[in-house]
């Protein structure tokens, strides 16, 4: 019996001993740290933009060469006349200027009309035209290489690109603008100093962004569709480009809003090689035309819901 | 309760002791002289024949007894090694490459889907789906398994953690394109990035993890039993040696017990020799035919399937694609060296001779030769401009000469002979298995004849000093 006792007495000692430690808290079984959103490829907080506003004025920016609807033998237009179609550098992602229709696989928008007119004077058929889809920062290169007779994709003329290419006559008239979410206080570009503000690599936006004094924070992306996913991913807090890209996000997105009046002038003309000045005449020709009736018809079907009534940029020649 | 008592009291620890003379001295004290003691006393009888001769038996008898243990304990923890390569470690390695392969195909799918105009496929929508929960199953799968391998459990972690944020970007590329909105297009973009910047890689770590733990457990069980192969030497020899001595001191050639004993020390010797040679051949051949094979075939497949991503997206990019067409470039030389004759394909080739898996490999460099000429084409109408046509090369599965037709009936051949690879894994080990089957009660059975071979052998020996 004394066993039984000195049994009891070791299990109640034991239990006593177990009862002063302490349990400690419970254990977090799969501790997460921060979570790290994804990003599109190449999103790059910009830290230093290059601030070259300083050579803008040592051109006349608008002007260009006299217009000239003739295709001479042994012109440029005549090679590719030879060729049986115009090879244009577009955008395929900036909705309402140039972008696929998934349903039907077509490109359609603003710019596309304005290229397939310049295929329809050279060949009396719209659809003589093949479409290379281009980014922003291959449109000189693309030119250069001869791998595109034309570009039409949102292009602005300025003085540093017209010193590698050339440019038609100004057939659209832009400004930048912000695209903020629709919950959004910030009126104007300054109203978002120290905010991230998206565009696209080496557009003239980026570096507008850069210049701005309450000093947003510019985000650069290879694509301007990146620039509406980062900001419905919260990842940035406005886009600020031309107002004619905003519009083709703003139609994407309804919880989003284009504020702040118009602080720049982006003067959109047809790329062309340096060496094709016959080129730019006949383009130029082809956008006097343009501006007779066909410009109105694809603003209205495009445009005019977002951005309001507009009419064609009148022409200024060297 | 009683018995209990008495059995606590305080005579009892002493009567398990032989009766030394204690007196004053502490049990403390008298443990310590215990070594001294028994020294003393194997001098002692060491000086005359018959101890010598008791010396010798007990040493004998515990070699046995120790030999039997250990090699029958080798032979067991062999078997169980390769019942768990079988079971356990070659499905965990085969559950993360398909997480690898899954995840991949998913990229490439998510891609062709989105590039459709119209409606999107059925097919590449089913095939989506699929793609993903397979991959959530092998994840589940591979995940059980990375306790205690911290490399492996980040691989899992990050693999758990980005799998759903993937999907949903994928769902949100599907819902604004389905709108006609060029988001939807950034957002795949996005989808695919996340893929291949922090999901793919991770699945490739853990991929590599596993496999790296098969190979390591294939060696294990291929390997040579030195300590059960010493031993077992060791008792021949001693046992050689005393019937030598005996036949010295006696003038008398054989002992029965003992020839007994040196038969059964010989007949373990032999058995075991032939049972792990054969063993280790078959598992080593089940590393080499099978899942070194299948790690070529496996990495073939994954460059297949990151190409064709690449080969999509390109046109997904629309115009910002030249990335991933250069990628598609060092991928497809993987696959296939840069004249279309070589890297692992050619690789895999020259291991099948002869095996199942010949015939697949060759149809697979057949396929794979027929899709780069395709995507050359693709490229082609896609840099002059005609993308649709492109697109319809590239993803139309209904062409035959096209690149989506190409790309799966090589992706089917290379599963296939995937499969044949995994079959020769399992044929062999399974078979390596097998010849070690009854060896473990054998070796012991043997130890304990010799055992007591030496006992009795040596006991009649005995016999006759008294």
């Amino acid at each position: 019996m004394r066993t039984k006792q000195l049994g009891v007495l070791a299990s109640a000692l034991a239990l006593l001993l177990a009862g002063c430690g302490s349990p400690g808290a419970p254990v977090d079984p799969a501790p997460v740290g921060s979570v790290q959103p994804p990003t599109p490829a190449n999103a790059v907080v910009e830290t230093d933009v290059a601030a070259d506003g300083g050579t803008e004025d040592e051109c006349n920016v608008e002007a260009s060469l006299p217009a000239d609807g003739n295709i001479a033998a042994g012109s440029t237009m005549a090679e590719i006349r030879e060729r049986g179609h115009l090879v244009a550098g577009v955008d395929q992602n900036t909705y309402l200027f140039g972008f696929r229709n998934p349903t039907t696989g077509q490109l359609e928008g603003f710019d596309i009309d304005i290229a397939k007119q310049v295929a329809e004077a050279i060949f009396g058929d719209p659809d003589a035209i093949r479409f290379r889809a281009i980014s922003s920062a291959q449109r000189i290169p693309a030119l250069q290489n001869g791998d595109v007779d034309i570009v039409v994709r949102t292009f602005s003329i300025t003085c540093e690109r017209r010193a590698e290419i050339n440019f038609s006559t100004v057939y659209y008239v832009a400004g930048q603008r912000v695209l903020v979410n629709e919950s959004s206080d910030a009126e104007s570009i300054s109203d978002l100093g120290g905010k991230r503000v998206c565009a696209a690599k080496s557009s003239t936006s980026l570096k507008n962004i850069a210049k701005v004094e309450t000093k947003p924070v510019p985000v650069s992306v290879d694509d301007w569709s990146d620039c509406l996913v980062m900001l419905q991913q919260g990842q940035v807090d406005a886009v600020s480009t031309d107002d004619t890209i905003l519009a083709g996000m703003a139609q994407q997105d309804p919880t989003t809003k284009i504020v702040g009046e118009r602080f720049t002038d982006e003067l959109y003309g047809i790329g062309i090689p340096k060496d094709d000045e016959d080129m730019v005449r006949f383009v130029n020709s082809v956008l006097e035309t343009v501006r007779g009736g066909q410009w109105q018809q694809s603003y209205d079907r495009w445009l005019r819901e977002r951005l309001g009534a507009a009419a064609p940029p009148k022409p200024l020649y060297q | 309760m009683t018995s209990t008592v008495t059995r606590r009291g305080p005579g009892a620890p002493g009567t398990e002791q032989p009766e030394e003379p204690r007196g004053q001295r502490s049990g403390v004290a008298w443990l310590l002289d215990l070594p001294a003691n028994a020294v003393r006393g194997i001098t002692r009888s060491a000086a005359t024949t018959p101890g010598r001769l008791s010396l010798i038996a007990t040493g004998l008898v515990v070699l046995s007894l120790l030999t039997g243990l250990v090699g029958t304990l080798a032979v067991q923890d062999r078997g169980n090694t390769i019942d768990g390569l079988i079971d356990h470690r070659e499905p965990l390695a085969a559950a993360a490459q398909q997480v690898y392969r899954s995840l991949s195909d998913a990229d490439a799918t998510a891609a062709s889907a989105l590039l459709s105009t119209g409606a999107e496929p059925a097919e590449l929508r089913e095939r989506y789906d699929f793609d993903i929960a397979k991959a959530g199953a092998a994840l589940a799968k591979a995940a059980s398994d990375s306790a205690g391998v911290p490399e492996a459990a980040r691989q899992v972690n990050i693999l758990s953690q980005q799998m759903p944020v993937y999907t949903g970007l994928v769902e949100t590329a599907r819902a604004n394109n389905r709108q006609g909105f060029p988001a939807g297009a950034a957002y795949l973009r996005e989808a695919s990035e996340l893929m291949r910047a922090k999901i793919l890689p991770a699945a490739h770590e853990l991929y590599e993890i596993d496999t790296e733990r098969l190979a390591a457990e294939q060696d294990d069980a291929a390997g040579f039993p030195w300590l059960t192969a010493l031993l077992v030497l060791g008792l021949l020899a001693a046992l050689i040696a005393t019937q030598v001595y005996l036949k010295r001191r006696t003038n008398r050639v054989f002992n029965v017990g003992l020839v007994v004993a040196t038969v059964a020390v010989g007949i373990a010797i032999l058995w075991s020799a032939a049972a792990m040679t054969v063993q280790s051949v078959l598992v080593s051949s089940g590393s080499t035919d099978g899942t070194e094979q299948v790690d070529v075939l496996v990495r073939a497949r994954i460059a297949a399937l990151q190409a064709r991503a690449d080969e999509t997206l390109t046109l997904v990019a629309r115009g910002g694609g030249a990335e991933y067409e250069k990628e598609f470039g060092e991928l497809s030389g993987r696959l296939a060296g840069r004249d279309g004759q070589g890297g692992l394909l050619a690789e895999a080739a020259s291991r099948a001779s002869g095996e199942d898996s010949a015939g697949h490999i060759e149809s697979a460099r057949d396929n794979a030769g027929a899709w780069l000429r395709a995507h050359a084409q693709v490229r082609e109408l896609d840099d002059s401009g005609e993308y649709q046509d492109a697109v319809g090369l590239a993803i139309d599965g209904g062409n035959r000469d096209g690149a989506a037709q190409a790309f799966s009936r090589l992706d089917q051949n290379l599963a296939a002979a995937i499969g044949a690879g995994r079959q020769n894994f399992l044929d062999d080990t399974t078979n390596g298995g097998r010849a070690l089957t009854l060896l473990a009660p054998g070796f012991a059975l043997l130890a304990v004849i010799a055992a007591l071979g030496t006992t009795l052998g040596i006991r009649e020996r005995l016999r006759e000093y008294r």
